[in-house]
């Protein structure tokens, strides 16, 4: 743990409960969510303890939003001011680590993000848009393209948007722990998905069976998130940190305690830390932050305990314990031996490959069709194009996509082919999507 | 009616008698900490000699006792008795002063998790050491049920003679760290702000004119009652500067909503900010000898920035650091080492002591610079002003990262910058009009600038607040302060506006019983509420209300001391 003895705070908290915004009055993103979760950390002394800096989060720009994102029709239809201050303030979480201003950082905000894909037609599983890939292209576009970025899902949920998002992208490692998508939503996240061409094994899922408890979330941490960041030595960590694993929550069958939580963030040590889920407003979330945080501030967590905690609630069955030890010998193995993968078996042995998806939009009830190629190129990720259409905006629209480390090969085709595309008049929509020159123009 | 204000400071002891808006006369007189009760009289005398008539008279007293006693750790021998339940380690805190942990959890809405073990609080006796003479009750989350306070305290108080202090009646908002201190340092001076106001009554009774009240100072720059700073003594902390802050209110002219106070003395520098006409509060409370309290107080930050200031002299850049330590007594008065003092005096821009005698000082400096002596000194006046400017523009960048919980506020943060500067002080002349150029601000340096503090002694008014939180799931409204969790009659019917309306009737219950007038205005300070949803229903709201009387100062005429 971080010494204390160090001049800057150990953890430097962005906390915005969003007071006074909610998805509608009674839904589980409503103005209540954090009112629990601040009663319990300003009870405690945290906001004034000297290893703990309390930030004010700003607004995320256009520019930043636009660098992650593919909005149809556009970004000014989707995008809120409380939108905005999540993504900023996650940022800001991020530039206050790569500052040197505190050792490590918390996002405690909302509204979530981690189910928002790369394009955007509405709201999914509570997320516009996605905090985090917002955060880490942020960081990419300060430190450069070079830069290896780790996310660490441990939300209940698949973090579905995040692994879209960075699917094909070399430099970045998502690895999702959740409850089995075959029993919660978003119904994803299953071990044969393991990324794209260009970042292939670097998208990791450990689906857990409904049950797993503070011991098999943390047999899979020791087990495989903890070799798997050793073996990829990453720049940065980033936790998304959902909530919803606890045995309390509404939404989900997970047994894991603030306990557990406050021992994995010590285990994972992440730089970055961004709430996601959770919706056991007060059983789960007064607790599970506060644990989190002072595990994050190497402050001593022992005694944080729910009150409605009980030994027999959060114990996993023997049987149980060796299906997620299973599991965990499963994932290990496939990312031991990702590189043995025959990619040309996989994706194809044609210039493209393609891929097709009907995502639902389960927030605003909206059906997006998508059609995606892939340049399957040999000297960089390669550039795509994603045609998009959906119920609410049916005139189908095209993005070119061109990847941090483009070549200059492909940075021409996907030139010319926004050119052909612009020219071909079915689509309402052509966008040009390039991270690196900010110049994400329709 | 005549009002004398009395500041016992640390150096000097000032007083003044104002009547309506006017100064009529001030007194000053060094602190003798001996015999703090002479040199208090001494200035009490000074200016009673000015009282005309029979007229009556208040007293407004802004003591340095308990702030003494603790900056020395000179209270009684107190042990804390502390209801934790679960959460952050206790030990961690790493608390100065013994500390005794019962077994007990409320939670967030101040529902009993668990009760208090009898057994526990039985075997208090024996585990509270003899020499103990105060003592501390403290529960987490004791702001939203004070219940296990009160049983042990109750407890307690069977066998128990010394002073007793429950967390909840000091302070009605969360942090149990900051309510373990308060309720400690409150019990540890009770005893001696106990003789000190039996002193204080019996000399009313000897006065040749009729005393009718005597008020004592506190954190926040209002003032209480003598029988309230018996029950909360700790309030009564950090009230000089305070009072420095206050007398500034009372004497400016300054028409903007938003400025900044700049009171600049021989060691250090003090700055409070004014925002829309109300002067700042610290976000949790007083901060006193390293003890973070709940104890409201105004916001002042100190700068190791004086006209006694040490000078530092970088060559290489040829730039002056000022501070933070002391030079010691300026070479014009007779000392040895330069100050920002002798700059001005040699400039011609202040006349104090030998300007002779600074002039020569700085001539032999200069020399070995190769510099004039006049452009050696100038640097120091600039570099003095700059570094002003700096600490002001330091804590304006704090205040405007004060963390905010809703979008609206976010996009519409309150405007804290501020459109003047006002000053007071010894060197206020020499740097106040530079500090206002370079800020590019209207400035104003206030009148009495010598005895402020006094004034704003005497201009104070009186402080009480109270917070009341009504939860209508649970059909329980709860006032810390006044030790109060009751049920609400109609849950379901309690809305908004009848919580507005309890807190303030309540409030002004309070200040009819405490002795307060019921002239000053009551207001809410902070409100929350949330409907509460289980299960996709609203099952209730939680208000949350904080009302105080409106605080504020008398405002006295500058001009002329008549």
């Amino acid at each position: 743990m971080e010494a204390m003895a160090e001049n800057k705070p150990s953890v430097g908290l962005v906390f915005f409960p969003a007071f006074d915004w909610a998805i509608s009055p009674t839904h589980p993103e409503r103005q209540e969510r954090l009112l629990y979760t601040r009663d319990q950390i300003q009870e405690e002394g945290l906001f004034d303890h000297p290893a703990i800096k309390e930030f004010r989060p700003r607004l995320a720009e256009d520019e930043e939003i636009l660098r992650t994102h593919i909005f149809v029709p556009s970004l000014a239809k989707h995008v809120t001011e409380s939108h905005r201050i999540a993504a900023g303030g996650t940022i800001l979480a991020a530039d206050l680590v790569v500052d040197g201003l505190v050792g490590r950082s918390f996002a405690l905000l909302r509204p979530p993000g981690h189910h928002a894909n790369r394009v955007v037609h509405g709201s999914r599983g509570f997320c516009t848009i996605n905090n985090e890939a917002i955060m880490v292209d942020h960081l990419r576009h300060r430190l450069g393209p070079d830069l290896k970025v780790a996310i660490v899902d441990t939300d209940a949920h698949h973090g579905d948007g995040t692994q879209d998002i960075f699917y094909n992208d070399p430099g970045v490692l998502h690895i999702s722990l959740h409850q089995d998508g075959r029993t919660l939503y978003p119904g994803t996240g299953f071990l044969s998905e393991r990324g794209g061409p260009a970042a292939y094994g670097q998208t990791v899922n450990i689906p857990l069976p409904p049950g797993t408890g503070d011991e098999g979330m943390l047999m899979a941490m020791e087990r495989v998130v903890l070799p798997i960041l050793q073996d990829w030595q990453p720049d940065y960590i980033v936790n998304a940190a959902g909530q919803d694993n606890h045995y309390s929550d509404p939404l989900t069958n997970m047994n894991f305690s603030a306990q557990g939580y406050a021992r994995l963030t010590e285990l994972l040590a992440p730089d970055i830390v961004v709430l996601e889920g959770g919706y056991s407003i007060e059983s789960a979330l007064p607790y599970v932050n506060l644990g989190l945080l002072l595990a994050l501030a190497g402050l001593d967590y022992s005694k944080v305990q729910e009150p409605t905690w009980q030994r027999q609630t959060v114990s996993q069955s023997a049987s149980l314990t060796a299906q997620v030890a299973q599991i965990c010998a499963e994932v290990l193995s496939l990312w031991e031996r990702r590189s043995e993968a025959d990619l040309e078996e996989i994706f194809g042995r044609q210039d493209f490959f393609e891929r097709r998806r009907h995502i639902h939009y389960d927030t605003d009830n909206i059906y997006e069709q998508q059609q995606e190629y892939i340049r399957l190129c040999p000297s960089c990720a390669g550039w795509r194009v994603i045609y998009t259409v959906s119920n609410v905006y049916p005139t189908p629209s095209a993005a070119v996509l061109i990847p941090w480390h483009v070549c200059p090969q492909c940075l021409k085709e996907g030139e010319s082919h926004y050119q052909r595309e612009r020219e071909n008049t079915e689509f309402g929509l052509v966008i040009w999507h390039d991270p690196r020159t900010d110049s994400c123009k329709v | 009616m005549y009002i004398i204000g009395i500041d016992v400071g640390g150096t000097n002891t000032d007083a003044a008698l104002i009547k309506g808006d006017e100064v009529v006369a001030m007194a000053k007189t060094p602190t003798r900490h001996a015999d703090l009760f002479a040199s208090t009289s001494t200035a009490l005398e000074e200016v009673l000699r000015h009282c005309q008539g029979q007229e009556p008279l208040r007293l407004h007293l802004s003591t340095t006792l308990s702030t003494n006693l603790i900056v020395e750790g000179k209270g009684v021998p107190t042990v804390v008795v502390a209801i934790p339940g679960p959460g952050v380690n206790l030990a961690s805190y790493q608390f100065p002063f013994p500390l005794i942990e019962l077994d007990g959890y409320i939670d967030h809405r101040g529902r009993e998790v668990s009760p208090l073990d009898a057994g526990e609080i039985e075997e208090l006796k024996a585990r509270i050491p003899k020499d103990c003479r105060a003592l501390a009750v403290v529960g987490k989350f004791s702001h939203r049920n004070p219940s296990h306070e009160q049983q042990v305290a109750t407890a307690l108080s069977q066998w128990f003679s010394g002073v007793i202090s429950c967390g909840h009646r000091l302070a009605g908002r969360a942090n149990f760290p900051r309510r373990i201190v308060t309720a400690y340092l409150n019990s540890s001076v009770a005893k001696q702000q106990l003789e000190f106001t039996v002193m204080w009554r019996r000399l009313r009774e000897q006065l040749p004119v009729p005393l009718e009240e005597i008020v004592i100072l506190k954190a926040d720059g209002g003032t209480m009652t003598l029988a309230d700073s018996e029950e909360r003594p700790v309030e009564t902390i950090l009230s000089g500067p305070a009072a420095s802050i206050m007398g500034v209110q009372a004497l400016t002219s300054c028409a903007k909503p938003n400025y900044v106070i700049v009171d600049i003395g021989g060691t250090t520098t003090d700055l409070a900010a004014v925002v829309e006409g109300k002067v700042l509060f610290a976000r949790d409370g007083a901060t006193i000898a390293g003890n973070k309290t709940l104890v409201p107080a105004l916001l002042t930050r100190s700068v190791g920035l004086g006209g006694d200031s040490e000078l530092n002299y970088d060559r290489e850049r040829g730039t002056f650091h000022i501070g933070p330590q002391r030079a010691g007594t300026p070479v014009c008065l007779g000392g040895e080492k330069l100050t920002p003092t002798d700059a001005a005096v040699a400039l011609g821009m202040a006349e104090i002591g030998e300007k002779e005698r600074a002039v020569n000082a700085w001539h032999i400096w200069a020399e070995g610079l190769g510099l004039t002596w006049q452009e050696l000194a100038q640097k120091v006046i600039d570099a003095f002003t700059a570094q002003l400017a700096e600490a002001i523009e330091d804590l304006y960048s704090g205040l405007e990262n004060v963390p905010l919980y809703t979008v609206s506020e976010i996009l519409m943060p309150p405007k804290v910058r501020p459109e003047a500067v006002v000053g007071l002080g010894a060197p206020a002349e020499v740097f106040i009009p530079r500090l206002g150029g370079i800020l590019g601000l209207e400035w104003e340096i206030v009148p009495f600038a010598a005895g402020a503090n006094a004034v704003g002694a005497a201009a104070a008014r009186t402080t009480l607040s109270l917070t009341l939180h009504a939860d209508t799931e649970l059909g329980i409204v709860t006032i810390p302060e006044l030790g109060v969790r009751e049920k609400l009659a109609s849950p379901i019917s309690f809305d908004l506006h009848q919580a507005r309306q309890m807190a303030e009737e309540k409030l002004r219950e309070l200040a009819v019983q405490a002795g307060y007038s019921s002239e000053q205005e009551v207001y809410i300070v902070e409100e929350e509420s949330f409907p509460l949803v289980r299960g996709f229903r609203t099952v209730g709201r939680i208000h949350m209300i904080r009302t105080q009387l409106r605080p504020g100062v008398r405002r006295i005429r500058g001009g002329g001391n008549g």
